[in-house]
C-alpha cells in the first residue's frame, strides 16, 4: 500500500482559531461526515468532585428508572406505590372515620403508626433492593462501562461512594414517603393541629433513625451481591435468598428450642435484625414471635446493623480496587 | 516541555514483563503506537492514564507525574478503550452528555459539548435511539466522542478501527487525521495494523514484547527505497534476462522485475536502460514503480533493500 501524500502536520498550537469553515464534508463516498468545525471547550471544568456528584445524582435517577425506557421504570416506581398507597388508604379511612365521630374506634382495629409501618414497608424495600441494585451496579460491570468511567477524574473509591449514596438515597425515598404521608395524615386528620404536630414531632427522630438502618443494612447487602455478580438473574435471585432464607431458619429453630446460644441466630435474619432495631428506638414490643422468643438486648440488633454495614461497604470498596476495568 | 516523557518505564506483571525499560520522549501530533496483540500497548496506555502504577520508571503527562498525579492526567485527556463499553440502553446523548459531566463539565456544557461532538464523530438522528441498536461503526463513533466531549488536549485511542468494515475504517481513520490535525489535540493510536497507522500518523512507535523498537517521524519508515521495480505482462524472465545482459543486476519478486539503483551510476540510466529493455523486447509494461519502504519492514529480520540483488 502506498501512502497518499499527505501536508505537513499543522501545528498543535491551541490558541490559534481556526478559520470560519463551511460545512464540507470528508471522507468517502459510502458515508459522510460533515465538518462543521470544531469548537474547543473554554468554559469552567469542575472535576473530580462534580463527578462524584453527577454520578450520585444520575444512579438515583437510575434506581427509578428516570431518564431510562419505560420498562424500567415499572418496578422501581411501581414498590413506590404499593410503599405508600397502605399509608393514603389507612390516612383516609381514619379521616372519614373521625367525621363519622367513629375516630377512636378505627384507631383501635387500625392503629396507623411509624413503628407499625415499617414490617410492611421493609417487605417492599427487599424488593425494591433485589430488583434494583443488580441495575445500579451490575450494569456498569457487565457493558465494561467502567473502564469510561475511571479513565475520568473519578476514583474507584468515588465510584462506591457515589453508586452507594445514590442507592441509600433511593431506599430512604421509597420508606420515608409513606411516613410522611402518615405524619401528614395523623397531623391534619386531628382537631387540634397543633397539639397533634407536638404529639408526632417526637417520633421524627426514631422514624429517621429506623430508616437509615433499613437503608444501609438491605442496601449494602443488596449493591456487595451485585458487585460480585455482574449477571443480573443470578445477583437478584441471591439478594432474595439472603434476604428470606436466614429468616426462615432462625424461624424453625427458635421454635424447636428455647433459650441458649441458638436465640442469637435470630440476628442472621435481616427482617428480624429490622424488627429488633425498630423495636428498639421506637420501644415498642418487637412484632416477629422470633425477636420475642430470643429476647435478646435491643442494642445488640443496632451493632449489627453498624458492623454488617461496615463489612459489606469495605468488601465493595476491595472489589472495586481491583475489579478489571 | 515534552507532551509525555517515558523514563526506564517498566511494568511487570505476575510473570510477564509487559514494559521493559521504555524510555521516549514525544511531542504533539498525531502519534502511531504499534505492536502485535500483547506487545504492551494497552498497558502503556493505561499507565498514561495513571490507571495503572508502573513497576519502576515513570511516566509524565504535559508534566504531570501519571501516577502521582492521574487524576489531573485524567482531566486533561480523552481515552477510547478498545473493547465495547456502552450500555445498551441509553442513548448517545444521553450517555455521552452524562460522560461529559463525569468529566466535569457542567449540566448545560455537558448537553452542549455533546450535541456538537455527536455531529462531529457524524451521528445525526440516531444519537437519540438506544445503543443497543447501533452499528458497530456506529458505536465506534459514540466511544470517540465521549472521549472528545470535554475537549481533552491528548486523545488516547486503543484500536480505533477494532471491528469496522473497509468502509467504516476509512471513515474513522480520516475522523482520527482530523481530530489530531484540525483540532490541535494531539492523539496517540493504538494499532496492530500498520496499514492504519501509515494513513494516519505522522509519528510512529513501535513496541514488541514490551521492547521500543523504534520512534521516529513516520516518514523515515516509509521514505523511498534504492529499488525500482518494473512490472510487465509476461516475459518478465525475459526482461531480467536482458537487463543482466546490459549489465543490471535484477532480483525476481513474483510478476515484477526489482532492480537495485544503487551503485548503477546514475539513477537516470537505469530508468532509460529499463525503458529501451522493454521497447527491444516489446513487452507491454504495466507499472514502473520506485518501491516505497513499508512498515512491515520494521518487523522482518531484512529489510527489503538490503543488497541482495543477484543475476538470476
Amino acid at each position: 500500500m502506498t501512502p497518499e501524500p499527505r501536508p505537513a502536520p499543522e501545528t498543535s498550537v491551541r490558541d490559534v482559531p481556526s478559520p470560519p469553515q463551511l460545512p464540507t464534508t470528508a471522507s468517502s463516498a459510502t458515508g459522510s461526515i460533515f465538518d462543521l468545525g470544531y469548537r474547543g471547550y473554554e468554559g469552567p471544568r469542575l472535576g473530580r468532585r462534580h463527578a462524584i456528584y453527577a454520578l450520585f445524582v444520575y444512579s438515583l435517577r437510575s434506581a427509578y428508572g428516570i431518564g431510562r425506557s419505560g420498562r424500567a421504570k415499572i418496578v422501581p416506581i411501581g414498590l413506590a406505590i404499593l410503599a405508600t398507597l397502605p399509608a393514603v388508604i389507612s390516612i383516609a379511612v381514619r379521616a372519614f372515620a373521625a367525621q363519622a365521630g367513629a375516630g377512636a374506634e378505627v384507631e383501635r382495629i387500625d392503629p396507623i403508626r411509624y413503628d407499625s409501618y415499617y414490617g410492611y414497608v421493609s417487605t417492599i424495600v427487599m424488593l425494591f433492593v433485589a430488583a434494583q441494585a443488580p441495575e445500579l451496579l451490575g450494569r456498569d460491570q457487565r457493558y465494561h462501562v467502567l473502564s469510561l468511567y475511571f479513565s475520568r477524574a473519578l476514583l474507584r473509591t468515588d465510584y462506591v461512594v457515589a453508586k452507594g449514596a445514590a442507592f441509600a438515597t433511593a431506599i430512604l425515598i421509597l420508606i420515608l414517603i409513606p411516613q410522611a404521608v402518615i405524619f401528614v395524615g395523623l397531623v391534619i386528620s386531628n382537631t387540634d393541629i397543633v397539639a397533634a404536630l407536638g404529639d408526632n414531632v417526637g417520633s421524627i427522630a426514631p422514624v429517621l433513625a429506623v430508616a437509615a438502618a433499613i437503608a444501609l443494612l438491605l442496601g449494602s447487602i443488596g449493591l456487595a451481591v451485585s458487585a460480585f455478580t455482574p449477571r443480573r438473574a443470578y445477583a437478584t435471585a441471591t439478594i432474595m435468598a439472603i434476604f428470606i432464607v436466614p429468616g426462615v431458619v432462625s424461624q424453625i429453630v427458635l421454635r424447636s428450642t428455647t433459650g441458649g446460644l441458638t436465640r442469637y441466630i435470630v440476628l442472621a435474619a435481616p427482617e428480624a435484625v429490622i424488627d429488633g432495631v425498630n423495636a428498639f428506638l421506637f420501644g415498642v414490643k418487637p412484632s416477629s414471635r422470633e425477636v420475642v422468643r430470643a429476647d435478646l438486648a435491643g442494642e445488640l440488633y443496632l451493632v449489627v446493623v453498624i458492623a454488617v454495614v461496615v463489612v459489606l461497604l469495605g468488601a465493595l470498596a476491595r472489589r472495586y480496587q481491583r475489579i478489571e476495568a | 516541555m515534552a507532551l509525555i516523557a517515558l523514563d526506564r518505564l517498566t511494568k511487570q506483571f505476575p510473570g510477564v514483563t509487559a514494559l521493559d525499560a521504555l524510555s521516549l520522549e514525544l511531542e504533539p501530533g498525531v502519534i502511531g503506537l504499534v505492536g502485535s496483540n500483547g506487545a504492551g500497548k494497552s498497558t502503556l496506555l493505561k499507565i498514561l492514564l495513571g490507571l495503572l502504577p508502573p513497576t519502576s520508571g515513570s511516566a509524565t503527562v504535559m508534566g504531570l507525574d501519571t501516577a502521582r498525579e492521574g487524576t489531573r492526567v485524567r482531566e486533561l485527556v480523552g481515552y477510547m478503550p478498545e473493547h465495547d463499553a456502552l450500555p445498551p440502553d441509553n442513548s448517545a446523548t444521553e450517555l455521552v452528555a452524562h460522560l461529559a459531566q463525569m468529566s466535569g463539565l457542567p449540566p448545560a456544557a455537558a448537553r452542549e459539548r455533546t450535541a456538537d461532538v455527536l455531529r462531529h464523530v457524524g451521528l445525526f438522528e440516531e444519537r437519540y435511539r438506544a445503543i443497543g441498536g447501533y452499528s458497530t461503526g456506529m458505536k465506534q463513533r459514540v466511544k470517540l466522542a465521549q472521549a472528545l466531549v470535554h475537549d481533552p488536549r491528548l486523545l488516547l485511542l486503543d484500536e480505533p478501527t477494532n471491528g469496522l468494515d473497509p468502509s467504516g475504517r476509512d471513515e474513522m481513520l480520516a475522523l482520527v487525521r482530523r481530530t489530531g490535525t484540525e483540532f490541535g489535540i494531539a492523539v496517540i493510536v493504538a494499532s496492530h495494523l500498520l496499514g492504519e497507522i501509515e494513513r494516519v500518523c505522522d509519528y510512529l512507535v513501535a513496541i514488541e514484547a514490551g521492547h521500543l523498537l523504534s520512534a521516529a517521524p513516520l516518514a523515515t519508515f516509509t521514505g523511498r527505497t534504492g529499488v525500482l521495480a518494473v512490472e510487465v505482462e509476461d516475459g518478465s524472465d525475459a526482461l531480467a534476462a536482458a537487463l543482466i545482459a546490459r549489465g543490471i543486476e535484477t532480483r525476481q519478486d513474483g510478476r515484477a522485475v526489482l532492480i537495485g539503483l544503487d551503485g548503477h551510476g546514475p539513477a537516470d540510466d537505469a530508468y532509460d536502460i529499463v525503458r529501451d529493455a522493454i521497447v527491444d523486447l516489446g513487452l507491454p509494461l504495466v507499472r514502473l514503480e520506485h518501491r516505497r519502504r513499508s512498515l512491515e519492514d520494521l518487523f522482518r529480520d531484512r529489510p527489503e533493500d538490503e543488497p541482495a540483488v543477484r543475476p538470476s
